[in-house]
């Protein structure tokens, strides 16, 4: 459907904000959900780009929905120099968000760099979603440096309480948000906690090493290469170790992409 | 006194392409709209003209290791690896889905010898609800060293005679466009049987990652399709056209109303639709009312008026025909 940008600010250094006001058909968006960008009318760059749904709000006749998003690559420049009124095409929501566990008292988020993206979104649905109003939400956030860590303030707002860790020590612990977490893992009840993870693929690999052999609930959303967004052309496979129920692959757009982190083989 | 007509009619859309007659000449291209079901939330497929599913083999194949895809300028590569659940999990398991809708689905195979192409022929000449075949020539024949049956006339005439001779199905040839001379692997595989031909399957290219130095593609090379490699496929079409009798069929590059007319005017009888769908879920539909309202717009009753009738020094291909 047809979008139009609201805002699109620059909130730090090749970060942004992007605000899109579509029509009142767009479906209410599960946490880990996402839609597929692009400008319409332009050939190039051709596909669309895949983000994770920051924020929605619903008003009367229209939707207006929050994108986070960083410059990485062609598409993600293109986005960054349109402006207010600007056209979009936007597609979604796809994929499968986190699961939402009814009545869990104890909830940690885990997300690094962009990847606060999604987990942001989550946290401030949670309770909402879970109804139950004393869940412990406990994020772990991780990011280059203080100016990277640009879903800060929402996280603090719906958390009880946010670690931080910056690889430069400008703020937080100074090292990867993997280790902060590990300095903690032992004073939780890992078992009865359901564990949300975002971040890229090296701390996903990681936290599958640090939370391998225990018996617990943990759920990773995955960013991989799109062109379609909805299970079609079957570019952006994972691989998978319960080949028996999955297959060899499976698709982040479709069967994702949010997994279960015992489910990927994290190479 | 005549009767006025207080509701023109809608133009005559539909085309036969090689003794299948199909309801509008607008098709989804094999590997771009899966089995359907994908598409099936965003779009009446009903109002297609056909549906190629994605490519069967005997066995089912797990698909090449990612990263499996990369945007290129106005266009992609693709090395997907040919993933597919295998030709009996396709009649159990993915046929019955698509039989709910009153659509023609033509289901494209591939194989890695004669006989492979030849077994899975007969498996689905046999199953219901299969309205053509279109075979895929543009994979390697292990048998011959892993040269590509599409490349070799001789090839490409002894799968399709292979296939022809096992079912009665309407039998399209997809051709690959990485030859010299495309115009003899379409002459061959007319005289071994096709009922049409479908052109042009993806270009093969590549693409780096100049900081890491390494491919983007894990396969390394990969199929380049979208808006790039239209003027390519136009220009084989066209050349085709002229030497074969049987029907053609139109692929590259199809974004829009005005991409399909080029192939149909330079004398394709159909198009499909491909990489658009990735950019669009609505793009067939776009381009079937967009050909309807063209038509209109010229006061053309037929489809079938507005084929071949490019115009070049040589006098218009129909002319030529008459």
């Amino acid at each position: 459907m047809q979008g139009k940008i609201l805002k699109n600010t620059q909130i730090s250094p090749g970060h942004f904000l992007l605000s899109v006001k579509l029509s009142e058909a767009f479906q209410s968006p599960v946490p880990g959900q996402f839609v597929m960008v692009r400008e319409k009318g332009r050939i190039d760059p051709l596909l669309g780009r895949p983000f994770s749904i920051y924020d929605i709000e619903r008003g009367k006749g229209k939707v207006v929905v929050e994108i986070l998003y960083k410059v990485v690559g062609k598409g993600t420049n293109f986005l960054s120099m349109l402006k207010k009124g600007d056209l979009l095409e936007v597609f979604g929501p796809y994929g499968r968000g986190f699961e939402i566990s009814l009545q869990v008292a104890k909830v940690i988020l885990i997300c690094g760099g962009i990847g606060v993206a999604p987990i942001a979104f989550l946290s401030s649905q949670y309770k909402k979603l879970a109804d139950i109003r004393n869940v412990e939400l406990n994020c772990y956030y991780g990011a280059k440096n203080t100016e990277y860590l640009v879903g800060l303030e929402k996280l603090k707002k719906h958390c009880s309480c946010v670690f931080i860790s910056t690889d430069d020590g400008s703020m937080g612990y100074n090292g990867f948000v993997t280790e902060l977490f590990a300095n903690d893992m032992s004073s939780y009840d890992l078992e009865g906690t359901k564990i949300y993870v975002c971040g890229h693929r090296p701390m996903l690999k990681r936290l599958s090493e640090l939370l391998s052999g225990k018996h617990l609930s943990c759920q990773v959303l995955i960013e991989e290469r799109m062109a379609c967004g909805i299970g079609a052309c079957m570019g952006c496979a994972v691989e998978t170790n319960n080949t028996e129920k999955m297959g060899a692959y499976v698709r982040a757009c479709k069967d994702g992409p949010v997994f279960n982190m015992q489910d990927i083989v994290w190479s | 006194m005549t009767r006025k007509q207080l509701t023109p009619s809608k133009p005559e859309m539909a085309v036969d392409i090689g003794g299948l007659i199909i309801k509008n000449p607008v098709m989804t291209a094999s590997g771009t709209f899966g089995y359907g079901e994908e598409y099936a939330p965003y779009i009446d497929l009903n109002r297609l003209g056909a549906i190629i599913v994605k490519g069967i083999s005997l066995e089912p194949r797990a698909g090449n290791p990612p990263p499996r895809i990369i945007e290129t300028p106005c266009g992609m590569l693709n090395a997907i690896g040919l993933e597919n659940p295998g030709v009996n999990a396709f009649i159990n398991g993915k046929l019955p889905f698509l039989r709910q809708f009153d659509v023609v689905v033509i289901v494209n195979i591939f194989g890695e010898t004669i006989d492979e192409f030849k077994k899975i022929a007969e498996i689905l000449s046999d199953a219901k609800g299969i309205n053509g075949l279109e075979i895929n020539i543009s994979c390697p024949n292990v048998r011959k060293g892993g040269m590509v049956f599409g490349c070799d006339p001789d090839m490409a005439f002894e799968v399709t005679k292979g296939v022809r001779r096992l079912t009665d199905l309407p039998l399209i040839v997809k051709l690959t466009p990485n030859v010299s001379d495309i115009c003899l692997i379409a002459e061959s595989v007319e005289e071994a049987g096709a009922d049409a031909l479908s052109l042009i399957n993806t270009l093969t290219g590549m693409s780096v990652d100049i900081e890491q130095k390494i491919p983007h593609l894990k396969n390394i090379t990969g199929g380049l399709s979208g808006p790039a490699i239209k003027p390519v496929a136009l220009r084989m079409v066209w050349q085709v056209v002229k030497s074969v009798k049987i029907p053609v069929i139109g692929i590259g590059g199809i974004m829009t109303t005005r991409d399909a007319l080029e192939f149909l005017i330079v004398g394709a009888r159909a198009v499909q639709i491909g990489t658009a769908n990735f950019i669009n879920p609505r793009a067939a539909i776009d381009i079937i009312d967009g050909i309807e309202d063209y038509l209109t717009k010229h006061n053309c009753s037929d489809i079938n008026k507005l084929i071949g009738t490019l115009s070049t020094e040589a006098g218009s291909y129909q002319e030529q025909c008459d």
